[in-house]
């Protein structure tokens, strides 16, 4: 690229060279292009721990008037645009930094059909290494970058052989996991039929309410019925579900593709809100069709719930719902996609751990710069909403104030009429990602759905498994996953507290926030040794045992977070202005929040009482003492304070489990996994490929909820039981589900409450878009 | 002609007195040409003007006034703020580096931007941002140090405050971009509720002074009677208004950079945008220059020995510094208003406020008479 080094060049032009080169070495202001997982590092690089500004460097985010790009992690398709676009706004000189693994060669997503090489897009003056990148490597970026400018060369590092004492060992050692088994005629089946003492009641209500539109009704497990029905009656069904059954949220669209069998299978996962019976109860609406006119009655009529994962489903399979507004429209997936690109046929390159000198992998889709800035907005939308006197405005995906999102505002003076959400721009295809990998290696992957909060994502996945294979886990580590997966929740909010804060303007409340939040991951890296990346659980438990004094220090960080908490409730959450701000703003009544299918403490904020830790226990939350939060307000504030009393719970629930676990004493893995490898009953280490490395789960469909940091994170693995990879997995994330509500609250704010709605429901792209 | 002789006469017999360097002094006063310098620059108004607390000091303010905010913020948060670029100084030079690396970077002009008016408008801001300085008296009673005297001071300061956002409205049209444009709208709603109480705040000032001249107004404020007690209402209503017109936080609203991304400046980049970043907080500075003079008293303040007329106005540099740290403060403290509650703000509470302080004034001068 000739563009390259040509900013040092500039910079060494010139009498004035010597006070160019100081000037732009001390004064690099970033412009954060938070993609994923590494944008929270860089939160945590800016904050009190690290402090970035030490260096100089002021996190600006507007290109205009920054010179420095910091892209942290995954540029999917879409986001490429974005970035070639506001690298090209920026004034020269200006340099570039790449953040996270997957900047460089796609790490842990290197063979998603989504992702581009930042490097092929922009000139990179440094890749930094890690997944996600600690504070500390981020910080010698920057100054790496600073002694570049001066002109210490460090464009080459020679690197010396040493001769490693293993390597011929290494040699004699196969692969390190075990080679993935695809049953050529997989067997798909969705309502395999579960012995459980549950549910007969119900069957027998649903055959009764339904009579002669369903063929068959099956138990598929506890708190799970199939409903098989055919297509032309699906839309009759639902509504049967909706009025007589009180079914009234869809919690997730599912598309499975057949191919061999020439089908798909589409299913709807509905559940109630308004029954306290039913809440945990997941009935499932499916039906089979050809793959040739694969068309449906869309169910966005009755459930307002299902329209943006109907949609969702159709870019990603072609099935067309018959009745939603996007039918033929992109919404996730960027112009440049490969077309149906979760359908069987399109295949992803295939991992391969030993590369040979020389031997490039050979995934190489070309991926050529976007020549765009893609806006999916028609002109007759812009002309339509000047001839009624409203401006439209576009923000995102790359604003200083707005995750990787886009969202389009129709505004009438300052009130906003009509709110367009545009996802995708971090979609890095997880479930498509999640069928080229063994179920044990698909735990590192989706905890990446949300790096802020993620033993609970972990724990979504690993559940599933669990109850798929029938896996009783032990107590000690059932207390352990609960104390985990409680810091994870406080972590993940005062992420979202700082985000909050730092969209009012106050910096502080982000520092303070981001303070506490290190505190925490303190505690989870003494834990798990890793910051924010743990992937500590595993089917049947936990990796390995944690010590009592790790236990110990655990409970002194409760204690030592309780008077920061405090003051950052003083500074920010007392704040008259904040009040001001997030007062009756967004407000989501009800009946709104159960029509747009809104989850965790967004819809308890709304008044509904809905916990699954509370209405569905799973680990140890039925053995503690702990309420549920709720409100009536439904408004921003009520949406934030709603989670901040959510947090004193969870640090209640921290110190509880801490003192129960440590009377208990024992295994921390399942013998109903570790088989003969009994001595990795409290270490995996050494063992871990052996143990799962030929992890198969039964034939059928296996769905869990859990209540992660912002809501309920719904799994689905489909098994074909031969495979030991799944067949497909189906991930809906907390955000995701609760975009449709987000949208809901805008209309009708005006223009500077987005920031506060946007804060108030902790939305964070990467977890939506998957 | 102009009588050489009554100029050298004028400038000499108004001198600016500082017995501690005088001895360094005379012997320069005496050679030819650097003698009529000197005299010059001792030359009261000018002395004032170009120095203290003139552009030198402001100079100096707005290379070291974000470095104090930087810091003092930085600590509020648990942080040190800019610090390795001269670990020795605490990061002092930190602006330096900015301000120059603003100058060696490219300017932008986009294609939609109107460029005569986009390249423009920036420079001329300067202009009604550095003409009240003119008229700013950091003497204290009996012992002005004011650049220019005029019966009509007070009203020329509020005529050019006033003309400021005139500028920032054309910096927005100009760069035609929406955010700019949603940014600009924003000053001019704010622009009408600041504006108002800030007038009829001056006016109570005038009213309870009794003059408008900025001699008079520094010699009314004799011993502890700043205006600041004489009419402490004023002096908020005055302050808050100095927040809103310096688009500071708690009253960021025109320049949110997370809503509309620095609002009027967002096309700016180089040495341009170095200009606007700069130009807000010579608004401060000069607003609270203002505040100073009208409220706390200017110069006034136990008499340094040796420094002489000097001593007046280091007072009056100390005093606009701790009313520029306050507001500095704010940024640690307070989130950003909504528009619309600025403007209740403005319309409403500040407005009341500023009536009654008037209506004090007129009370107190009643009362006086």
């Amino acid at each position: 690229m000739e563009y390259k080094n040509a900013n040092i060049r500039f910079l060494e032009s010139g009498l004035l060279s010597p006070f160019k080169k100081w000037a732009a070495k001390w004064s690099l202001w970033p412009c954060h292009f938070i993609t994923s997982c590494c944008g929270v590092e860089l939160a945590h690089a800016f904050a009190c721990g690290y402090d970035g500004e030490r260096l100089g460097t002021l996190n600006m985010g507007i290109s205009r008037q920054s010179n420095y790009i910091i892209i942290e992690g995954t540029i999917t398709r879409k986001m490429a645009r974005a970035l070639q676009f506001v690298w090209g706004q920026m004034p020269d000189p200006k340099f570039v930094n790449v953040i996270g693994a997957c900047g460089e060669r796609g790490g842990i997503f290197w063979n998603s059909y989504n992702i581009t090489h930042p490097s092929d897009i922009v000139p990179i003056d440094f890749f930094i290494p890690g997944c996600p990148v600690t504070p500390e490597a981020l910080l010698r970026g920057v100054r790496a970058t600073q002694d570049k400018i001066i002109g210490k060369d460090r464009k080459t590092i020679e690197f010396k052989k040493v001769e490693l004492p293993f390597e011929k060992r290494l040699k004699e050692r196969m692969v390190p996991t075990s080679p993935k088994l695809f049953a050529p005629t997989p067997a798909i089946k969705v309502d395999v039929k579960s012995e459980v003492d549950w549910g007969k009641e119900l069957e027998n209500k649903l055959k009764k309410e339904l009579d002669g539109l369903y063929k068959s009704i099956t138990i598929t497990g506890k708190n799970s019925i199939a409903i098989r029905t055919a297509q032309e009656n699906l839309m009759e069904v639902a509504r049967k579900l909706r009025d007589q059954m009180k079914m009234d949220h869809v919690k997730s669209v599912n598309v499975i593709e057949v191919p061999h069998e020439r089908k798909f299978i589409v299913e709807y996962v509905v559940s109630s809100y308004s029954v306290e019976e039913l809440m945990p109860v997941l009935v499932t609406v499916f039906t089979e069709m050809g793959v040739k006119d694969a068309k449906i009655q869309s169910l966005t009529s009755l459930w307002e719930s299902a329209n943006y994962s109907e949609r969702e489903m159709h870019e990603f399979f072609g099935v067309l719902f018959d009745g939603n507004e996007g039918m033929g429209k992109k919404f996730i997936l960027a112009p440049d996609t490969p077309d149906l690109p979760l359908r069987k046929e399109f295949k992803l390159p295939d991992e391969r751990y030993v590369f040979e000198k020389s031997v490039t992998p050979e995934f190489m889709v070309p991926i050529e710069p976007p020549k765009d800035l893609y806006i999916p907005i028609s002109e007759e939308f812009v002309e339509d909403a000047y001839a009624s006197d409203e401006i439209v405005v576009p923000i995102g995906p790359h604003h200083a104030g707005s995750g990787h999102l886009r969202v389009t505002f129709r505004i009438k003076g300052d009130i906003i009429v009509d709110a367009i959400p545009e996802p995708g721009f971090v979609h890095r295809s997880m479930e498509k990602l999640a069928e080229t990998k063994l179920y044990v290696q698909n735990i590192p992957l989706f905890e990446r759905l949300a790096i802020n909060d993620p033993v609970n994502m972990n724990l979504g996945y690993v559940r599933t498994i669990e109850k798929a294979l029938g896996i009783e886990v032990p107590e000690r580590a059932q207390y352990l996953r609960t104390i985990m997966a409680e810091l994870s929740r406080i972590e993940a909010f005062y992420y979202d507290a700082a985000i909050f804060s730092l969209f009012f303007g106050h910096t502080t409340g982000f520092m303070y926030s981001m303070a506490i939040r290190e505190m925490i991951i303190e505690a989870l890296m003494r834990m798990t040794g890793s910051r924010s990346g743990p992937s500590f659980l595993v089917p049947g438990g936990i990796r390995r045992d944690i010590p009592d004094d790790v236990l110990g220090l655990t409970d002194n960080i409760t204690f030592a977070i309780h008077k920061r908490m405090k003051k950052f409730e003083d500074i920010f959450v007392n704040n008259p202005v904040t009040i001001a701000r997030a007062k009756g703003v967004g407000v989501l009544t009800k009946e709104d929040a159960i029509r747009c299918g809104m989850v965790g403490p967004f819809l308890r904020a709304s008044g509904v009482n809905y916990d699954i830790r509370k209405i569905a226990p799973y680990e140890v939350y039925d053995k503690l003492d702990w309420e549920v939060t709720t409100g009536d307000d439904g408004d921003c504030l009520g949406r934030f304070l709603g989670r901040l009393e959510e947090i004193k719970q969870s640090v209640r629930i921290v110190k509880q489990a801490v003192d129960a676990v440590k009377g208990i004493k024992g295994a921390v893995l399942s013998e109903d996994v570790l088989g003969e490898y009994k001595e990795a009953s409290s270490d995996i280490k050494g063992n871990f490929f052996r143990v799962f490395g030929n992890l198969v789960l039964p034939k059928g469909e296996w769905t869990t909820i859990t209540e992660a940091g912002r809501g309920t994170l719904l799994f689905s693995i489909i098994s074909d039981g031969e495979s030991n990879v799944p067949y497909r997995v189906r991930v809906m994330t907390p955000c995701w589900m609760n975009l449709r509500g987000f949208m809901e609250a805008l209309k009708g704010a005006r223009y500077a409450d987005f920031w506060a709605v946007y804060g108030s429901f902790g939305y964070f792209p990467p977890e939506a878009d998957r | 002609m102009i009588d050489i002789n009554a100029l050298i006469s004028t400038i000499m017999n108004n001198q600016v007195n500082i017995p501690l360097l005088q001895p360094l002094l005379d012997p320069l006063l005496g050679m030819p040409v650097i003698g009529y310098i000197i005299a010059l620059i001792l030359w009261k108004p000018f002395f004032v003007l170009i120095l203290i607390p003139g552009f030198a000091t402001m100079g100096i303010m707005l290379l070291i006034l974000p470095w104090i905010e930087r810091k003092m913020v930085g600590r509020m948060q648990w942080r040190v703020g800019p610090r390795e670029i001269s670990p020795h100084t605490r990061g002092i030079i930190q602006l330096l580096a900015d301000s120059l690396r603003f100058l060696f970077q490219e300017v932008i002009i986009h294609k939609d931007a109107h460029k005569l008016y986009f390249l423009q408008f920036p420079f001329l801001y300067f202009i009604p941002v550095l003409l009240p300085l003119l008229f700013i008296n950091a003497g204290t009673a009996g012992n002005p140090l004011v650049p220019i005297q005029t019966d009509y001071a007070l009203q020329i300061m509020v005529a050019l405050i006033s003309l400021m956002p005139v500028f920032i409205l054309g910096v927005g049209w100009a760069s035609n971009n929406r955010f700019s444009f949603i940014g600009t709208v924003r000053e001019a709603f704010l622009y009408f509720a600041y504006e108002i109480p800030f007038i009829v705040v001056i006016l109570a000032m005038i009213v309870l002074y009794g003059t408008s001249n900025t001699v008079g107004v520094i010699d009314k404020q004799s011993g502890v009677w700043w205006g600041i007690i004489q009419n402490p209402l004023a002096a908020l209503t005055f302050f808050i208004a100095t927040v809103m017109a310096t688009a500071r936080l708690p009253f960021e609203i025109p320049e949110a950079d997370q809503e509309v991304s620095f609002g009027p400046f967002v096309e700016y980049s180089g040495i341009a945008f170095g200009l606007a970043y700069v130009m807000g907080y010579e608004k401060m500075y000069v607003l609270s220059a203002i505040m100073t003079m009208l409220f706390l008293g200017g110069g006034s303040g136990p008499v340094i020995p040796g420094l002489g007329d000097l001593s007046y106005g280091i007072w009056f540099v100390i005093k606009t510094l701790i009313v520029l740290v306050v507001m500095a403060n704010l940024r640690g403290v307070y989130p950003r208003y909504r528009l619309d509650q600025g403007l209740r703000i403005g319309w409403g509470a500040m407005l009341i406020l500023a009536l009654i302080a008037l209506g004090w004034s007129i009370v107190v001068m009643g009362v006086r008479l």
